[in-house]
């Protein structure tokens, strides 16, 4: 059946070749407009006028030593029935240009450094992290700001996600756009048992966001025990050359302002320092067959965190516990993600979200998305995403969002 | 507890578990071909690992961690070069964190390097072309004289990283000099019947192959590198295997054969899955029995 379509199909566009051959357009410097077959006749014009049957020892590709500039824009449009479910409410947004700059610094260093802009809140700093390059005993350092290495799919870009945004767990526990931090990060990869693993540690100035409005006595950093330290252990294992897993768990902890009851405690102080900690499982199943992998892929995804609130934090002279309105309660959440290619360019997937909301105290909330992927090229891609998101005992939204997003310039390929 | 003792013997012996006594080298390539020429290259002096598998297709290669383990240990990394790994290259060197195989290391070896490369763009370059590639095509391994130059550059890294076994890497590469010449003798009779026949490939992979065997290689399968075929651009190119007589179709085992099947069966054409690289279907096991089977099979489609 397909292939009758293709036939129709192709029976009418050759009719229209037929009626439409038009002489070949003269072409300063440029075959944008050629295809395979032309580009090579004209590369073999080029190739007989000019000597190109020498080896390639030519000067530097990049003289100047520019650094590799790219950017990724992110667009969402947001077709919900009862209204927007955007954070500006908009039904169309560029919720984000992420602009990349990379390159070496010196045989010692590498730079990364992505901006972030949107509408919402202006340019921002996404990552700036200098790499040392040159470490022994496989071991990795980075100084900067970086992506908190926190469960698995917080080490993605959200443009990047296969969902169109993070997971409910993520966005309650790290952040909408997940989690970063600056300070130091010290990774090293090892394999006593025969499989590969990674150790990654991090310590950051604060842990998460400030968040707007609270103030506390004294800065959440003023002693080290209030920065925010991460640990993550990687295992990785082939169960065959087309299949794998990846079984890894990640902690984290630190001092975070929570807020207290406006009025009680000393002037412009309405928040006290209590510690959160949050540790995570996760587990990624990939199957790939690789002379079929064009076409054919499967990715299963799931976490599990749980987040963990002193419960009695000190607090301001004069402010009694009973004044204390932070979390006084452990919450868990965790998602379960699939998507399954099926074709060279589309594919199928849903995730099922289930996390205690903090930002409801506590009460369940859950969601159920599907979603349709379509990749026009490598650089670019539409998805389109169906949800139902219930909170439990106060009903539930409908959400369908569109998004495109799309990559310019020689983005750096984002981690396995 | 007993495999703890073995290796702290082991270890205590100054020997390293997976690496041969005899063996000075540990080489990774991103692919079987130049995996092969270089185990012809540096014999029983290195240990040798490819990355990507014959029947796959080298642009999409996922950089799983275990790769990493592999180039971490590595003293060369040879790899095809002109973009062709971009997509996954640099996450397997920045995981592997070994300086010996990162650009400007004494084991980065760019083999296109050594490679008169064709279909070199000029003027502006962008992806509204496909996935082209802008320092050039990339499938240079596909031509025998580049797989002599291939030999060539194995030998002399080998050489500079391993002096004293100077005689034993020149003689290994003499001797697959001399076998590949000889059997580019044996099927010259079958490139006879291959020259100026018009064929029609899926890919710019069959570039080389082309410049080499003399077949005139009269459209693709892909409009433009990378992209799948629509049916506008189908309804061309089986006009132009009508006008130019085409009757073959040159295609990798990675890709979906429906579509040839489809093109093949509008013109009375034939398909015909070649394998790219080493090991891209069973029996072709080294670089020579590659360009063999290519030859043979393509000579005996065009009688």
């Amino acid at each position: 059946m397909r292939t009758q379509l293709i036939a129709v199909v192709v029976a009418l566009a050759g009719t229209t070749i037929l009626t439409a051959q038009t002489p070949n357009r003269a072409r300063a410097d440029s075959i944008a407009r050629a295809d395979s077959i032309k580009i090579v006749r004209e590369l073999e014009a080029m190739a007989a006028r000019g000597s190109q049957q020498q080896p390639r020892q030519v000067g530097p590709t990049n003289p100047r030593l520019l650094p590799d500039i790219s950017a990724v824009g992110d667009l969402i449009g947001d077709f919900s029935p009862k209204g927007s479910t955007q954070e500006g409410l908009e039904r169309f947004s560029v919720r984000e240009i992420e602009l990349a700059v990379q390159a070496a610094v010196d045989p010692y260093f590498r730079g990364d450094i992505f901006l972030g802009i949107s509408d919402l809140e202006g340019i921002g700093i996404e990552q700036a992290f200098l790499t040392a390059t040159s470490l022994p005993w496989r071991l990795e350092a980075r100084m900067g700001r970086f992506l908190a290495p926190f469960g698995k799919q917080n080490t993605t870009h959200r443009h990047d996600l296969h969902t169109v945004e993070h997971s409910y767990v993520v966005q309650r526990f790290l952040g909408e756009e997940g989690l970063k931090g600056t300070g130091i990060y010290l990774g090293r990869v090892f394999s006593p048992f025969g499989f590969y693993q990674e150790f990654i540690v991090t310590a950051v100035d604060r842990l998460g966001e400030a968040p707007e409005g609270l103030a506390a006595e004294e800065p959440a950093n003023k002693k080290l025990s209030g920065l925010g330290y991460s640990a993550r252990l990687r295992n990785y294992w082939d169960l065959s050359e087309a299949t794998n897993i990846e079984l890894s768990a990640s902690a984290m902890t630190g001092r975070k302002e929570q807020p207290i009851a406006l009025g009680v405690g000393p002037v412009d102080i309405n928040a006290t320092l209590a510690r959160q900690t949050t540790a995570g499982l996760d587990f990624t199943f990939r199957w790939r067959p690789l002379q079929q992998g064009l076409y054919k892929s499967l990715i299963v995804q799931a976490e599990f965190m749980k987040q963990f609130n002193e419960k009695s934090p000190s607090l301001p002279t004069g402010v009694n516990a009973t004044d204390y309105i932070g979390p006084t309660r452990n919450y868990s959440g965790a998602y379960l993600f699939a998507r399954y290619q099926i074709s060279r360019r589309t594919f199928i997937g849903g995730r099922y979200d289930w996390v205690q909301d903090p930002e409801a105290d506590g009460v369940s909330l859950t969601a159920g998305n599907g979603l349709l992927e379509f990749f026009p090229s490598e650089f670019s891609k539409l998805t389109a995403s169906l949800e139902r998101r219930s909170l439990k005992g106060l009903g539930g939204t409908t959400r369908f969002l569109l998004q495109a997003s799309f990559a310019v310039g020689p983005h750096k390929p984002h981690p396995f | 507890m007993s495999r703890n003792i073995l290796l702290a013997t082991l270890l205590a012996a100054g020997l390293t578990p997976g690496r041969p006594a005899a063996a000075q080298l540990r080489v990774v390539t991103s692919t079987t071909d130049l995996y092969d020429i270089a185990v012809q290259v540096g014999g029983k002096r290195i240990v040798a690992k490819h990355i990507g598998q014959g029947y796959q297709d080298p642009h999409f290669i996922e950089a799983k961690p275990s790769f990493v383990l592999e180039l971490a240990k590595a003293d060369v990394w040879a790899f095809v070069g002109l973009d062709l790994e971009i997509g996954w290259m640099p996450l397997l060197l920045d995981g592997a964190r070994n300086g010996k195989i990162r650009q400007g290391g004494t084991g980065y070896l760019d083999v296109s390097k050594a490679i008169p490369v064709i279909d070199v763009p000029s003027g502006n370059v962008d992806r509204s072309q496909g996935d082209v590639h802008p320092l050039g095509n990339p499938h240079y391994w596909l031509d025998p004289d580049n797989g002599k130059r291939i030999a060539k550059l194995f030998e002399k890294k080998f050489i500079e990283l391993d002096p004293a076994g100077e005689k034993e890497y020149a003689a290994n590469e003499e001797d697959f000099e001399r076998r590949l010449s000889a059997a580019e003798k044996a099927w010259a009779p079958e490139l006879a019947k291959i020259k100026a026949k018009p064929v029609v490939g899926w890919h710019t992979s069959w570039r080389y192959f082309a410049e080499y065997t003399n077949m005139n290689l009269v459209g693709f399968i892909e409009p433009k590198p990378g992209v799948p075929p629509s049916p506008s651009h189908l309804a061309g190119l089986i006009q132009t295997m009508t006008r130019t007589g085409a009757k073959v179709i040159v295609m990798e085992p990675f890709y979906n054969r429906k579509t040839s099947d489809f093109v093949a069966s509008k013109t009375g054409g034939t398909v015909l899955v070649l394998p790219p690289s080493v090991g891209g279907i069973k029996g072709v096991d080294d670089y020579i029995s590659l360009m063999k089977y290519n030859v043979s099979k393509l000579a005996a489609a065009m009688q």
